[in-house]
């Protein structure tokens, strides 16, 4: 079983009307268990809509969605994934630790319990001492990683990412990606991330999956299988190979090595 | 400490200017081409703020209660129907509001209604809800209802912007969490609307202390501040002083009902931003 399956999916925006937008049009996707896999693409290609249809906050038009072998929507309900936006999105009348348990909360987990499983995300994200600060005490790269507790809260199967670290400062953002990587390998957690950033789909993905504009479609998948993922992989010959091909196939320009799925 | 001064200096600063302008400015007021457009300052007209002060201190009518004694009663009967025509108004409001947020068409259908309710004038409307309620409610109550007539829509308008303030991606974020409507409404609309609640009930409780006092003069109801206001201006030729004894009560109620509000927020909006509100 994979944990997404997306099998001929086509999604109208507007359908029927004067301003309809074919906004994806006859995607098919497979994310593994365990895998790490990125979508990249120019502004408009479609892929938050894909992120947002496997999440079920938009319904596809076509075809299906199936996330950890259920329809998305049935997922959903079961929170089967964590979610995190750009935006950390953190509620502010809520302290660092309270925000964790939200997802908790309405899953109906005790008093006690939602308390430890809060303390031990924010210990994974190295914030075990902000548990009582609200967000509006926290600097950016801060409210990101207590946005990422708050999705890794319920330990969901699945992670969908939004352009976590498109806010950003460029040294936050790597520190993020190598804690990001190490939780994910610890956890055991499949991901589906969003980015514009070629170097950071690179660096942490096992697949990088290119989609162009109008109308979005996957154009192609391509296998990273960095040896590692350490301060030495980012500078490693292997890396700049992939990002010179993730770069050359964003360009649309032909590769030996571009497959289709 | 920083507030008690500025409260200090502006009651400072009103004292000044009214005495100031009573030293300085003509007994008969400034009369431009027929148009009078600076008020009489003789002692009839604008009264010395102690002349005031040491009425408060004097019997109403000879032999009788002291008039601070007199204003007091009448403050606190006023704050009673005050605080009923706020809480009712503050619940029809909020209801309001919550339907509006629900049902997109409830807030294009009763929107527009809203609105024109508070072009209604109050006086038109006093006597009209005093006739059909006198019959089923005592008289405080119907001014009670004039109140809460006033102090609904500010917090209904207010109220409705705080439900919708919340971005896409919470909401969503909720979603996520199979959250439905009330689950959203309780764990997001209602937290994020809390800095434009405070705001909208401050309005609400100046506007449900103007219905009462309105309310208590239009529908003739004894015993509160606004018709004390109408009993003192009838002397007004021979004790000046005394109505601004019952204008500085109504004013005193109006700060009160301020104050309560703000108790209310301190705890609540400790960790908060607080946001621009126009509710009109």
């Amino acid at each position: 079983m994979s944990a997404v399956e997306i099998k001929s999916v086509v999604k109208v925006f507007n359908q029927g009307r004067a301003d309809e937008v074919l906004a994806l049009s006859d995607v098919d996707l497979t994310v593994g268990v365990g895998e790490f896999v990125s979508l990249i693409g120019p502004s408009g290609c479609g892929k938050s809509t894909l992120l947002r249809l496997i999440a079920d906050l938009i319904p596809a038009t076509t075809g299906t969605v199936t996330v950890a072998g259920k329809p998305a929507g049935q997922a959903r309900r079961e929170q089967a994934y964590g979610l995190a936006f750009q935006q950390a999105g953190l509620f502010e009348w809520r302290t660092v630790r309270r925000n964790v348990e939200l997802p908790l909360e309405l899953r109906g987990i005790g008093r006690a319990e939602r308390r430890a499983r809060a303390e031990e995300m924010l210990a994974l994200v190295g914030l075990a001492e902000f548990a009582g600060h609200y967000p509006g005490q926290l600097s950016g790269g801060m409210q990101q990683r207590v946005a990422i507790a708050r999705a890794l809260a319920v330990q969901p199967p699945l992670l969908l990412m939004d352009e976590p670290f498109g806010a950003l400062d460029e040294m936050t953002r790597e520190r993020l990606q190598s804690e990001l990587l190490s939780i994910c390998a610890k956890t055991g957690t499949s991901t589906v991330f969003v980015t514009h950033s070629i170097s950071e789909a690179v660096f942490l993905s096992d697949r990088v999956v290119v989609m162009s504009a109008r109308p979005g479609r996957i154009t192609a998948a391509i296998e990273v299988g960095l040896p590692s993922r350490d301060e030495a992989a980012r500078q490693s010959p292997a890396f700049f190979d992939r990002i010179t091909e993730v770069r050359r196939a964003l360009r649309g320009a032909p590769l030996a090595s571009e497959a289709t799925n | 400490m920083r507030r008690v001064l500025a409260v200090l200096a502006g009651l400072l600063t009103f004292a000044v200017l009214w005495e100031g302008y009573k030293a300085v400015g003509s007994p008969d007021g400034t009369v431009l081409f027929g148009v009078r457009i600076l008020p009489r300052a003789d002692d009839l007209s604008m009264p010395h703020l102690l002349t005031v002060l040491r009425r408060l201190g004097r019997p109403e009518l000879a032999g009788g209660d002291p008039v601070w004694l007199v204003v007091l009663r009448a403050c606190l009967f006023t704050l009673g129907i005050t605080a009923a025509g706020f809480a009712a108004g503050a619940l029809v409001g909020l209801l309001l509001a919550v339907a509006m947020q629900r049902f997109r068409i409830v807030e294009r259908g009763l929107l527009p209604y809203v609105v024109l309710s508070q072009t209604v004038p109050l006086v038109a409307l006093a006597p009209l809800v005093a006739g059909w309620g006198g019959s089923i409610m005592p008289p405080w109550a119907t001014v009670a209802v004039i109140a809460a007539y006033l102090a609904f829509f500010p917090i209904a308008v207010g109220m409705l912007r705080g439900l919708q303030s919340p971005p896409a991606a919470g909401v969503e974020l909720l979603r996520s969490y199979a959250a439905g409507w009330w689950r959203t409404l309780v764990k997001l609309r209602f937290p994020a609307s809390l800095p434009y609640l405070f705001p909208a009930l401050r309005l609400a409780g100046a506007a449900a202390v103007v219905g009462a006092v309105v309310g208590e003069i239009s529908t003739g109801t004894r015993g509160g501040i606004g018709r004390l206001i109408i009993e003192y201006s009838r002397e007004a030729t021979s004790d000046p002083a005394k109505v601004y004894t019952a204008m500085l009560g109504a004013a005193l109620l109006g700060l009160l009902v301020a104050g309560a509000v703000s108790l209310l927020e301190m705890p609540l909006m400790r960790h908060r931003r607080h946001v621009e509100v126009a509710t009109l």
